[in-house]
């Protein structure tokens, strides 16, 4: 197996390096047909904010991973880049390296589904840009399949990692129904911003922002669709809203304990959350001594997103498992791609088809000719089957175990319908 | 028929243990393996014990309930059917556990210390009486039911004040669902006692002429119906929820098991049976 990889990522360099070295998707696809003219014969370019790989099987046999990561430096020029940045992978080392990236347990933040859709783009631009053949292609619904195995058969993928993630995760574990509820974010900077959106994208029945600065507030309530209330009338109507957000850059508090106390006797004791997000605190934390009030800050969102974690890190076996099964899966398709095994399959079925179409029909001919019918077909058969029997025997006799031999031995495959070890056909028959 | 109905009582503790270590088990896994084989096996319980009701009935020619051994063996069903229910209706299957832990006390209590009583007082063969038993069940594994959810309520309650997210708040549903089911069991609760209380009080003096309203069990009953009727109408007129109502519901249950037993087991009460 031919596959070559040059990867360089956070578990190799430091991030001005991995920056540097990124790719837009604009720069991936000049970047893929550059390399569909000089190196790639299939390949793909995959480039997150956290790594740049380049997955390939060369034109050249004697292509090396120096020359990969040569022709991807070129592109930019001057960096102060040496080999001990770089990952090298081949053959099924690559393809396990592949597996571990799109299921999650490679990332930095352990079990970010988001690889999972930035490998599947990269294979799509390698498609778009017909970087890809018939083992790529392979390689992608095999990868894919581990990382969705990932997602649905474990963990790796569960709870909040992120403070924004783990508040609204917390949220949802006080109120049942957020469309019924109201929320006030104070503070529309970016830290804010983000908190409404989760908020707006989780169906929040009512968002209202405020800001020190109206302008900013209406901007975001613009943006958000949401209303927005005056900075000095704010504490006036606190009562109002199920869930306050602040995320100020204030030094000093803006909420007291005094002001949630009376909010709360204004709404008869109704639950309020108070998620405090900003660095130094808005919102007195003693508010948290009262009844009916939850209040967290970013300490007590860290230990959710501490506990969720330790949780995906206990997962990690379960998902080696699953590469370990579908790297099994895809050697074993790989192999099935030999000339001789092949041969005696193709020939199999076809004889199947006609023995069993010789069955239905001999009793339309009379018994002598029901011998003749037999030797006929099979003949028939013999003839249709010599061509490519000879051209597959010659291949493998010529290019053993190449690219060549293996697409031209999988196209066949699936021509005829007898790819046994093709995902797809084994997820139909799950 | 008696050999299959000593079986049956025999069997029914151990079935009840087993539903419970398998709703546990799934509980402390989490990964939901056994989502749907826990429910089948509730629901093979819920049928043996059926079938082990309606045999008592038919070879005592009485149903289980003149005396608080039988009695017990019909909560326990009805807090297991209810249960049941519950988790058919809202798909919440984390909450197992905690209730049918009450249906394998009953059960095992009932199984333990149960007689066969072929000689039923003269004052127990009565139509009322037996719509007053019905009502009254219902009742007590509806407050049941509404206890458990409000303290699975002030556990996740405490869990998230005090920012230890542990097996509660993952496998827990969010606080509101856990109120409502509490509120909800709650009303059935009430609506039940309120029948079953008019029924006796109606029922009472044809029995027992000579009755007192300052026996133990009419006390009690109406301490627990004054509870759950205050709780009921604050959360209806929205000035109490949350933790102040949840911990209503379980004095009330509380005051409830505690009437039984003072009833049943120390004081000499028209309503004692034992």
């Amino acid at each position: 197996m031919n596959i070559l990889t040059v990867a360089i990522n956070h578990h190799t360099a430091p991030v001005e390096i991995r920056e540097a070295l990124h790719l837009n998707e604009d720069e991936v696809r000049a970047l893929t047909l550059k390399a569909k003219e000089k190196i790639f014969k299939e390949g793909f370019i995959l480039s997150t904010c956290n790594r740049t790989e380049i997955y390939c099987i060369p034109k050249n046999l004697n292509t090396l991973h120096k020359d990969i990561q040569d022709f991807l430096l070129n592109e930019k020029p001057g960096l102060n880049v040496s080999g001990e940045h770089f990952q090298y992978f081949s053959s099924t080392d690559a393809v396990k390296h592949l597996f571990s990236i799109i299921t999650g347990i490679n990332s930095q933040l352990i079990g970010d589904n988001q690889i999972f859709k930035q490998v599947k783009s990269s294979f799509q631009i390698a498609d778009d840009l017909q970087s890809s053949g018939f083992l790529l292609r392979h390689l992608f619904a095999s990868a894919t399949h581990a990382g969705k195995r990932a997602i649905t058969e474990t963990g790796i993928s569960e709870g909040a990692v992120t403070i924004s993630f783990a508040a609204v995760q917390l949220i949802e574990k006080i109120f049942s129904s957020l469309g019924k509820k109201t929320a006030l974010v104070i503070g529309a900077g970016e830290t804010g911003e983000i908190a409404a959106k989760h908020l707006r994208d989780r169906g929040i029945g009512k968002l209202t922002i405020t800001n020190r600065t109206q302008e900013r507030a209406d901007q975001l309530a613009e943006t958000l669709m949401c209303s927005t209330i005056p900075f000095s009338d704010f504490k006036k109507q606190l009562h109002q809203f199920d869930i306050i957000i602040s995320a100020t850059s204030s030094n000093d508090l803006i909420l007291t304990k005094d002001d949630i106390s009376t909010s709360i006797k204004t709404r008869k004791g109704s639950t309020i959350i108070l998620m405090d997000i900003a660095v130094p605190r808005d919102i007195d934390p003693e508010s948290k001594e009262l009844d009916h009030v939850f209040y967290k800050d970013i300490d007590s969102l860290n230990i959710i997103i501490e506990h969720n974690l330790k949780k995906r890190h206990s997962e990690i076996p379960k998902v080696e498992k699953i590469i370990k099964e579908e790297l099994e899966e895809f050697s074993s398709w790989y192999s099935s791609l030999d000339a001789a095994p092949t041969i005696r399959t193709l020939r199999e079925h076809f004889e199947n088809i006609r023995a069993e179409e010789v069955k239905k029909n001999k009793n339309k001919f009379t018994e002598s000719d029901q011998d003749k019918l037999e030797i006929i077909t099979k003949r028939i058969i013999n003839k249709l089957l010599h061509h490519p029997t000879t051209e597959l025997k010659k291949a493998a006799e010529q290019e053993n175990d190449s690219a060549i031999t293996k697409t031209k031995v999988g196209i066949l495959k699936e021509m005829f319908g007898i790819d046994q070890h093709h995902p797809e056909n084994n997820e139909k028959e799950k | 028929m008696k050999p299959f109905i000593d079986t049956l009582n025999v069997l029914l503790p151990i079935l009840y243990i087993i539903t419970f270590i398998i709703y546990s088990y799934d509980f402390g896994r989490g990964n939901n393996k056994y989502a749907n084989s826990k429910r089948l096996f509730l629901f093979i319980t819920l049928l043996v014990h059926l079938s082990y009701l309606l045999l008592r009935t038919m070879k005592f020619e009485h149903p289980p309930i003149t005396n608080v051994f039988e009695i017990f063996t019909v909560i326990a069903f009805a807090i297991a059917f209810s249960y049941f229910i519950l988790e058919l209706l809202t798909d919440i299957r984390g909450t197992g556990p905690f209730i049918i832990i009450f249906s394998v006390l009953f059960q095992t209590i009932s199984s333990i210390f149960i007689t066969d009583e072929f000689f039923v007082k003269e004052v127990l063969k009565n139509n009322l009486l037996g719509f007053h038993v019905f009502t009254a069940l219902i009742g007590y594994s509806a407050i049941t039911i509404s206890a458990v959810y409000g303290f699975l309520y002030l556990m996740l309650y405490k869990e998230i004040k005090t920012n230890r997210f542990g097996l509660i708040y993952e496998r827990m549903p969010n606080l509101e669902v856990l109120e409502q089911l509490s509120f909800y069991s709650a009303v059935i609760g009430f609506a039940m006692l309120t029948i079953a209380i008019i029924i006796g009080l109606i029922w009472l003096p044809q029995a027992f002429p000579k009755f007192s309203f300052i026996d133990p069990k009419i006390i009690g009953t109406a301490l627990v119906w004054i509870l759950y009727g205050v709780g009921i109408l604050s959360k209806v007129l929205g000035k109490w929820q949350g933790k102040k109502l949840v911990a209503i519901l379980i004095g009330g249950f509380l005051i409830a098991i505690l009437s039984t037993m003072v009833t049943n087991f120390i004081s000499q009460s028209f309503h004692s049976f034992y």
